[in-house]
C-alpha cells in the first residue's frame, strides 16, 4: 500500500508536528484521564512529521527541521520522566501547548506567526499560575519581552507593511526602533543582562520540567537567529553589545551560582550561565562561533532538560528541602539517577567524550577569534560553572552514609532507558559530532544568512569577517 | 593501517572499551563479580602491555608510529585532528601507564576486596588508562587536552571514592577547582596555537611561532602544567588527593597524573626553548617546588603525604630541567621517580608491617643519626620553618584568602541582593518538610 504524495507535503507535516500537540492539549483538558499517554502519543506524532520533515530539508537547509525534531523528541522524554504526582492534566496540556508553539516559533517564516508563537508558550505559565504571585520577575520579563515583540513587529509592519521574513531580509525594517525592541526581546526572554534574575525565580517557583522546556525552547536566541541577524545588516557596530551582554551574563550568573545552596536556582543559574554563550557565539561572526553556538544550543537544551527531570525525581522521592548546603548522600539510594546527573551536568560544561566538549571548543575558538579580551571569559565562566555543578553533584549525591531508607529509590525501568538514551546522545553526539549534530549544524542557513551580510559589512564598513586563523575569506568553508 | 598502528589503537582504546562496556552493563542493572572484573582488568593491561613492548621496539628504528583519522570535527578553518603517535618522548609514559595501570589493577582486586565501591574503582581506573594513554599517544594538543580532562575527572571522582565521608568528597572538589582553573590555560593556548600558527598538531613538525606569541603560549601551557603537576602555588590540593585509596593515589600523585604537567611541558620544548622568560619561570616554580616539598613533608606525620611531597620535591627538579632544556634526563628522571614512587605508595598500609619484619630480621630497632640538615640553622628560624611547614607554605591560606574567600563574598554579596529582590525564598512547590516524605514504594 502506497502512501499518498500529499502527506509528506511540507506545509501537512509542520501542521501536523504542531496542531497535533494542541488538539491533545485541548483533549487531555477535557478528557482529564490517561493524560500521559495523549501527551506521549501527541509528541510522538511531533516526533515522527519533524522526522519527516527532516528527511525532506534540502542538504544544508534543515536547522529549524532539526531543532523541531529535537524538541519534540525531549518534550516526549519529560512527558515520560515526569513523576506521577506531576503527570495532571493541566501540566501535561501545558507542555503540549508549549510544545507546539515552540514548533511554531521554529517553523514559522511569517512575523503574526511568530508572536503568535511567542505568546502561546507563556500562556501555560500565566494561566496555571506556574509564575507564582509572588515571584513577579518572570512574568514582568516574558511579558515585557512579548511587548517588545509586538512593538517591534508593528514598527516593521507600519513601516514595510510586510509580514514574511524572508522578503524583510537584509532591509533593515522598522530602523533602529525595531532592532533595539527585538534586542530588548530577545535579553528578557533569554535572561541576559540586566534581565538575568527571572529565570532562577521560575526554576524555584514554577514547576521544574515545564520550566526547564520553557527556557530550553530558546526563543531569545532564536529571535537573533531568525530576525535580528538577517533583517539588520547595518547596526553590525551594535551586534558587539548583544555579545558582551551575553559574556557579561555568563560571567555574572557563574559567580553567583558559586554560593547558591538551592539546588533549583543553582541549575537554573548553570543552564543559564552556558546558555547566555550561544549568543556570544552567534554574534562572534565566525563559523565556528556560529556552529559551536548551534552545536551548543542541543547540548544546554537536551542536558538541561535531563537535569531538571532527575532533580524533580530526587525532590518527589526524598522531599522537596533539597539544598546543596550539606551533603546529602543519596547517590547510595539513587546509583543511576546520580550518574545520569554527573554525566548530563558534566557534558554541559564540556567534558571530552560528550558533545559539550565540541560545542564549548568551537564556542571558545569563535569568540575569542572576535573579542580576544572579552571571549576570555568564556573558559573563566566554563570553569566557574563546572566547580558549581560538581559541587552541586557532590552535596546531594555524596558525602554521608544515609540511613532509614529501606525502598528502592532509583530510577524506574521507564525512567531509566529516557535517561539512558539521553545520556547515550551527548556521549555519542560526542564521540561521534560529524555524523550527529555538526553535519546538521554546520549546514545551517544561519551561516548563509549572516555571510552576504558580513560581506555588507566588510564593504559599507570596512569589518573585516575572519575566520579563527585570521584570515579573511569571502565565505567561511564548511567541511 | 599496518600492524604497529592497529596495535598503537588497541593500546589506547581498549581500556575505553573495558569500561564503556562495563559502564553500560551496570546501567543495565548487571555487575560483574570480582574475579572476572580483575580477570578482565588483568587480561586487557597485559595485552596493553605487550602492544607497548612492539611498539617500543618498532621505534627503536623508527622515529614514530603515527595514526591519523581525519578530523573528529572540522567548522570553518578550524579542525579538531583525530591523530595518534608514539615518538621516542611519548613511548615511555605510554608504557609506564600501560604497566603500572596493569600492577594497580592486579594490586586493587585484592586490596579492595568487598569494598563496595569496587566496580567503581576498576571503571575509573580504566577510564583514566584511557584518558592517560590517550593524552600521553596524541598527535595533537587538542586532542591531548581531551585525554588531560579525563584524567583531571576520574583524579577527582577517585579522591571522592569513599563518599561517604564528607572529607574526602569535600577534597576532591577543592581538586576539582584547581584543575579546572589551570585547564582554562591549556584551552586559550591551545586556541593561541590554532589562532596564530594554524595548528596545534605536532605529530608533523610543532607549530611555528615567534617572539611575544611563543611566550603567550608557553606561559598559558605552564598554567596548566603547574596545576596538574601541583606545582607552587598550586600545591596545596596534593595532600587533599591523598584521601582517595592507596593504589589511585599510587597511580595518580605518584606516577602518572602528577607527571603529566611535565609531559606538557616536554611536549612544548620546542616552543620553551624560544623563550628565556617562559623557562626561567619554569626553572623558577621548579626550584620553589622542590624546596617547599621537602621542607613541608619533613613536617607531615602521615605516610602517604611524606610520599606526596617526596614525589612533589622530584617533579620540581624534573621541571627545572625541563626549563635548562635537558628534556631526556627529565624524562629519566620521571621513569625513575614514578616506578619508585608507585612501590613506595603501594607499601605505605604496610609500612609497619614492614618495619616489624625488618626490626626482627636485623634483630633490634633502628638506629637514627639524628642528624638532619636544617640544624645547621637557628632554632628561631627552625621554629618558624616548622611552622611553616605545618600549614603547608601558607599556600591554601593564600588561595583562600585571596582567591576563593572575595569570590565566595562576591557570591554571597549578589545573593542577598537577589535575594532582597525576589520574595520568593519559600520552598518551591508542595510544602514537604520531612525529607523521607515524598518516598512511595515505586518512587513516584
Amino acid at each position: 500500500m502506497s502512501v499518498p504524495g500529499w502527506v509528506f507535503r511540507t506545509s501537512i507535516l509542520t501542521s501536523l508536528s504542531i496542531a497535533a500537540p494542541w488538539l491533545a492539549a485541548v483533549v487531555v483538558t477535557g478528557f482529564r484521564r490517561q493524560v500521559r499517554v495523549f501527551g506521549c502519543i501527541a509528541a510522538l506524532l511531533s516526533i515522527i512529521a519533524s522526522t519527516a520533515l527532516v528527511w525532506r530539508a534540502p542538504h544544508g537547509e534543515s536547522l529549524y527541521e532539526t531543532l523541531m525534531l529535537l524538541f519534540s523528541s525531549l518534550t516526549l522524554g519529560a512527558i515520560l520522566l515526569l513523576p506521577r504526582r506531576d503527570s495532571e492534566a493541566g501540566t501535561i496540556a501545558g507542555i503540549l501547548v508549549l510544545l507546539g508553539s515552540t514548533l511554531l516559533a521554529y517553523s514559522t517564516g511569517n512575523l503574526l506567526a511568530l508572536l503568535g508563537a511567542w505568546i502561546l508558550s507563556i500562556v501555560p505559565f500565566l494561566w496555571a499560575g506556574w509564575f507564582r504571585s509572588r515571584a513577579w520577575r518572570p512574568a514582568v520579563a516574558v511579558l515585557t519581552s512579548t511587548l517588545a515583540l509586538a512593538l517591534a513587529i508593528g514598527f516593521i509592519a507600519a513601516n514595510t507593511k510586510i509580514f514574511s521574513i524572508g522578503n524583510l531580509k537584509g532591509q533593515s525594517p522598522g530602523g533602529i526602533a525595531a532592532f533595539t525592541l527585538l534586542i530588548v526581546a530577545a535579553i528578557c526572554r533569554k535572561g541576559i543582562i540586566p534581565a538575568q534574575a527571572w529565570v532562577a525565580d521560575a526554576a524555584e517557583s514554577g514547576p521544574l520540567v515545564p520550566s526547564a522546556l520553557l527556557l530550553n525552547g530558546h526563543f531569545g536566541a532564536l529571535l537573533v537567529v531568525k530576525l535580528i541577524v538577517p533583517l539588520f545588516p547595518e547596526t553590525d557596530h551594535l551586534f558587539p553589545i548583544l555579545s558582551y551582554l551575553a559574556i557579561a551574563t555568563a560571567v555574572f550568573v557563574a559567580i553567583r551560582a558559586l554560593a547558591e545552596n538551592s539546588p533549583r536556582r543553582l541549575l537554573a543559574f548553570l543552564a543559564l550561565s552556558q546558555s547566555a554563550c550561544i549568543l556570544s557565539g552567534l554574534e562572534s561572526r565566525t563559523a565556528e562561533g556560529i556552529t559551536g553556538a548551534l552545536v551548543h544550543w542541543v547540548v544546554v537544551t537536551v542536558s538541561t532538560v535531563g537535569l531538571f527531570a532527575i532533580l524533580r525525581l530526587l525532590e518527589v522521592r526524598f522531599g522537596e528541602n533539597l539544598s546543596a548546603s550539606k551533603h546529602l548522600g543519596l547517590a547510595q539510594h539513587a546509583p543511576r539517577l546520580a550518574v545520569s546527573f554527573a554525566i548530563l551536568g558534566l557534558a554541559l560544561v564540556g567534558l571530552p567524550g560528550t558533545l559539550g566538549f565540541c560545542s564549548q571548543d568551537l564556542l571558545i575558538q569563535g569568540t575569542l577569534t572576535t573579542h580576544p579580551l572579552t571571549g576570555l571569559l568564556l573558559p573563566i565562566a566554563t570553569a566557574m560553572n563546572a566547580v558549581s555543578f560538581f559541587r552541586l553533584f557532590s552535596r546531594l549525591f555524596l558525602g554521608t552514609h544515609r540511613t532509614g531508607f529501606t525502598v528502592m529509590a532509583d530510577a524506574l525501568p521507564r525512567e531509566r532507558w529516557i535517561l539512558a538514551g539521553i545520556v547515550l546522545f551527548v556521549v555519542l553526539g560526542g564521540l561521534f559530532p560529524n555524523a550527529t549534530v555538526i553535519e546538521h549544524s554546520s549546514e545551517v542557513d544561519v551561516v548563509d544568512e549572516a555571510i552576504p551580510t558580513f560581506d555588507n559589512l566588510n564593504r559599507s564598513t570596512g569589518y573585516s569577517y575572519k575566520n579563527s586563523s585570521g584570515q579573511n575569506p569571502s565565505k567561511p568553508t564548511i567541511k | 593501517m599496518n600492524a604497529f598502528q592497529d596495535i598503537l589503537v588497541f593500546v589506547v582504546v581498549a581500556p575505553a572499551f573495558i569500561f564503556g562496556v562495563f559502564a553500560l552493563l551496570w546501567l543495565l542493572d548487571w555487575v560483574p563479580s570480582e574475579r572476572l572484573l580483575s580477570w578482565i582488568t588483568g587480561l586487557t593491561f597485559a595485552a596493553c602491555t605487550a602492544g607497548v613492548t612492539a611498539l617500543v621496539w618498532k621505534i627503536a628504528s623508527a622515529r614514530s608510529i603515527t595514526v591519523t583519522f581525519g578530523n573528529w570535527f572540522a567548522v570553518g578553518s578550524y579542525h579538531f585532528p583525530s591523530v595518534l603517535t608514539v615518538d621516542r618522548l611519548s613511548i615511555p609514559f605510554v608504557a609506564l601507564a600501560a604497566v603500572l595501570s596493569g600492577l594497580i589493577g592486579q594490586f586493587s582486586a585484592t586490596y579492595l576486596h568487598r569494598e563496595s565501591g569496587f566496580l567503581r574503582f576498576f571503571l575509573l581506573l580504566h577510564l583514566f588508562a584511557f584518558g592517560s594513554l590517550l593524552a600521553f599517544a596524541a598527535g595533537s594538543f587538542d586532542l591531548l587536552a581531551a585525554g588531560w580532562e579525563i584524567v583531571g575527572i576520574t583524579s577527582v571522582l577517585l579522591i571522592g571514592f569513599f563518599e561517604r565521608r564528607p572529607a574526602p568528597v569535600e577534597n576532591g572538589l577543592y581538586v576539582f577547582g584547581i584543575y579546572r582553573a589551570c585547564d582554562v590555560g591549556l584551552l586559550v593556548g591551545i586556541f593561541a596555537m590554532h589562532h596564530w600558527a594554524g595548528t596545534a598538531s605536532f605529530d608533523s613538525g610543532f607549530p611555528t611561532l615567534t617572539g611575544a606569541r611563543a611566550v603567550v603560549v608557553c606561559l598559558l601551557l605552564l598554567l596548566a602544567a603547574s596545576g596538574k603537576a601541583a606545582q607552587v602555588p598550586f600545591s596545596g590540593w596534593l595532600p587533599r588527593a591523598m584521601e582517595g585509596p592507596t593504589p589511585s593515589s599510587a597511580i595518580f600523585y605518584g606516577a602518572i597524573s602528577i607527571h603529566a604537567g611535565a609531559y606538557l611541558l616536554l611536549r612544548a620544548q620546542p616552543l620553551l626553548a624560544q623563550s628565556v622568560l617562559a623557562s626561567s619561570l619554569v626553572i623558577m616554580i621548579g626550584t620553589a617546588t622542590a624546596i617547599h616539598g621537602t621542607i613541608v613533608g619533613r613536617a607531615s606525620a602521615d605516610a602517604k603525604t611524606s610520599l606526596a611531597y617526596a614525589t612533589l620535591t622530584q617533579a620540581g627538579i624534573v621541571f627545572i630541567e625541563i626549563g635548562l632544556g635537558w628534556k631526556w634526563l627529565a624524562v629519566a628522571h620521571i621513569l625513575g621517580n614514578a616506578t619508585v614512587r608507585t612501590m613506595q605508595y603501594l607499601r605505605a598500609p604496610s609500612m609497619l608491617h614492614d618495619y616489624h619484619q625488618m626490626h626482627s630480621a636485623i634483630g633490634g630497632q633502628l638506629s637514627p643519626t639524628g642528624k638532619q640538615l636544617e640544624e645547621i640553622l637557628p632554632d628561631r628560624v627552625q621554629l618558624w620553618l616548622y611552622r611553616w611547614a605545618l600549614d603547608r607554605g601558607h599556600l591554601d591560606t593564600m588561595l583562600e584568602r585571596w582567591v576563593i574567600a572575595p569570590l565566595s563574598r562576591l557570591s554571597t554579596y549578589l545573593s542577598r541582593k537577589d535575594r532582597a529582590l525576589s520574595p520568593t525564598t519559600i520552598r518551591p512547590g508542595r510544602a514537604v518538610q520531612v525529607s523521607t516524605a515524598g518516598l512511595t514504594q515505586r518512587g513516584d
